[in-house]
């Protein structure tokens, strides 16, 4: 193995490889921190440019792309609170807030250092650990990945701000969203009204523009925020981060890197998901909870390490079971098979190098991206002098390009000025936007689990809690919502007492 | 918030009512999670509505936005449709530079700024957006309707 990890360090350091990974890496980066669009998109577009290229040098280019595009999301939360992709949503409650409070370089130093930090070990764990980490997998089935749904979203509405019961009304409009189109078990078309454009579903992008972006950019408007945060300038240079930092914050950093992990590894659970889990848990472990949400350094380190932790976690599963960790990982399989490469238990052993050079990309993308960001990142805060008004105008023009760029269609414009009235009506009604996200990404995933796991166990519910892993879920999944009532009426108790 | 709610649980429970049921075997089929969807949309808006509002009534409501927020609110949701109408009918290169003027107008407030620069800014990036998506990256953008109608072609 060693041999090949060393063929795969000479072919990376060839200078055309290593060029092409390291700006695509930076295009990734720069896509990633661009609301609306993604590593993901760019993979998409460079994909048709590979097929006349060398399998190494268009793994290159489509895995730096992928680093780069997870590193980046980051950026645009931290500084306007606006995720990049999925993958930052939590980003924003606290790195935002940060930013608010003139700490934007030190959220953008935990933003770079824990994204890296999140790649650099996963993708270790991944070169040590895929064939071992795998089987595991291997040994869920659909009753498991139904109740970790399940844990998902109660975890996220059990632990996000104010009314838990407005928390599960989210929850349940997102998980509604997530039923317009064709079921995923029999094919059946739902709420289309005969449109053909509500037959694959809801966009994702369409709904994150709307109920960020745009609901972001009206609601400041109309609540007469017209002032940009200032800019912390005192710490642009240098690393911004102290040992203490580190210290303080290692609990949180290991428990996100190994939610991260194990979320990005399961089959379709990627960092948009990883990253709100590793948030809840992240605020339910700390002593301060009630700071969550105010600009609190260890909310920015949880989502940061675990959406990057996705990296590694989402490429065991694709090279060692060819079944996709995440969306993206999904167009890199598709490259394989582009390629004439079968991916799955075999792939390892029939192209080791290869598979190598893989993991071999991610870890020096990821050391490239953290060095380029920690070197660029006092012009990261400049964004923020850009005046409001024509921030956000650049903004508004790259969400309605954006939309329809992600359909081609003018319907996905208009269903995203929808949801941006929506977001508008949550936000004066005090609801929760996380828990209506989360159940909108797992809703297909809850349905297909749970009617297949019925299918397979021929009509019997109670396989779902018989199988120890499946019962832990479901436990967990009941605590979270009962836990704080419970907590909560103790208290009250108490107080009256 | 709690009355709509209801309302849309309704919709949604006579909605999934019309959904053809193609039952695979030991399945609960395609209407079985809209309804449950309703049903959550349901309990817990009664249940907002019997916990949250009292308490929200005693710590006093404050209004969510003044009548000018109000207006305010209004005008950059018309903006934004009429952005998307433009996209539509002229096309996303006209729309990008003109909408993006007019929003920086609106967001300004009462600030003043260079006019030249901004519709510099506006023909600049609103080029470099359309023609770096449709050239460069070969995603296609909207033309417009109208220059089809009239037969003028739109680079």
């Amino acid at each position: 193995m060693l041999q090949s990890y060393i063929q795969a360090l000479g072919i990376l350091l060839q200078p055309a490889n290593f060029l092409v990974m390291y700006v695509c890496a930076l295009v990734g980066c720069v896509l990633g921190a661009i609301p609306g669009l993604s590593g993901g998109l760019g993979i998409t577009l460079i994909l048709p440019m590979t097929f006349a290229m060398s399998t190494e040098i268009s793994f290159a280019m489509l895995v730096g792309m992928y680093v780069g595009g997870v590193s980046g999301s980051f950026i645009a939360a931290v500084l306007v609170g606006i995720p990049g992709s999925a993958s930052s949503i939590g980003t924003c409650y606290d790195g935002y807030p940060m930013t608010k409070k003139g700490q934007a370089a030190k959220a953008l130093s935990i933003g770079i250092t824990g994204s890296f930090i999140g790649t650099f070990v996963s993708i270790i764990v991944a070169m040590l650990c895929s064939g071992a980490i795998a089987d595991i997998a291997l040994k869920l089935g659909p009753w498991e990945y139904f109740s970790l749904c399940l844990m998902a979203i109660t975890m996220v509405v059990g632990l996000s701000n104010g009314s838990i019961f407005k928390g599960l009304l989210s929850a349940f409009i997102g998980f509604f969203l997530a039923m317009i189109g064709a079921d995923k078990v029999t094919n059946q078309l739902r709420f289309t009204f005969g449109n053909t454009n509500l037959y694959g579903g809801i966009n994702m992008v369409c709904l994150l523009m709307g109920t960020f972006a745009l609901q972001q950019v009206a609601t400041a408007y109309a609540k007469g925020q017209q002032d940009m945060p200032p800019v912390d300038t005192s710490s642009l240079k240098g690393f911004g981060l102290t040992i203490k930092d580190f210290i303080s914050n290692a609990k949180t950093i290991i428990v996100s890197l190994v939610i991260g992990l194990f979320i990005g590894f399961l089959p379709g659970m990627g960092s948009g998901i990883s990253n709100l889990i590793a948030y809840g848990q992240a605020k339910k472990m700390d002593k301060h909870p009630e700071k969550f949400g105010t600009g609190y350094e260890p909310g920015v380190w949880a989502t940061e390490v675990s959406n990057n932790a996705g990296v590694g976690g989402a490429l065991i599963p694709m090279i060692s079971l060819g079944i996709p960790g995440d969306g993206t990982t999904v167009l890199l399989l598709s490259a394989m098979t582009i390629k004439g490469l079968t991916a799955g238990p075999m792939f390892i052993k029939t192209n080791p190098v290869l598979a190598a050079l893989i993991f071999l990309i991610v870890l020096v993308s990821a050391i490239l991206i953290f060095f380029t960001e920690l070197g660029t990142k006092r012009w990261f805060p400049y964004l923020l002098k850009a005046p409001y008004h024509y921030l956000f105008s650049a903004i508004m023009m790259i969400c309605f390009m954006g939309s329809f760029s992600a359909t081609t269609s003018m319907f996905s414009v208009f269903l995203m000025i929808g949801f941006g009235l929506l977001g508008v009506i949550m936000d004066m009604f005090g609801m929760p936007m996380t828990p209506l996200m989360l159940s909108f990404i797992l809703g297909p995933k809850i349905e297909e689990y749970f009617r297949t796991g019925c299918s397979y166990a021929r009509g019997d519910l109670t396989r779902f809690i018989t199988r120890p892993i499946s019962l832990i879920f479901i436990l967990i999944a009941v605590y979270s919502v009962v836990g704080p009532i419970i907590t909560k009426a103790i208290k009250n108790r108490r107080a009256a007492k | 918030m709690g009355a709509i709610c209801l309302v849309l649980a309704a919709w949604i429970v006579w909605q999934t009512s019309q959904v053809p049921q193609r039952l695979v075997a030991n399945e609960p089929g395609p209407r079985f999670f809209p309804y449950v969807s309703a049903a959550g949309i349901a309990v817990f808006a009664i249940l907002s509505m019997i916990f949250d509002a009292p308490k929200e009534n005693q710590k006093g409501v404050k209004p969510y936005l003044d009548k000018a927020g109000w207006i305010r609110l209004v005008v950059i949701i018309a903006e934004a449709v009429l952005f998307a109408l433009g996209m539509q009918f002229i096309g996303f290169w006209l729309t990008a530079m003109i909408g993006m003027f007019v929003f920086i107008i609106t967001l300004k407030g009462q600030k003043k700024i260079n006019l030249i620069f901004a519709v510099l800014l506006c023909v600049g990036l609103g080029s470099l957006c359309y023609f770096g998506f449709t050239r460069g990256f070969h995603i296609p953008l909207p033309k417009g309707t109208l220059w089809d109608a009239i037969g003028i072609a739109m680079p």
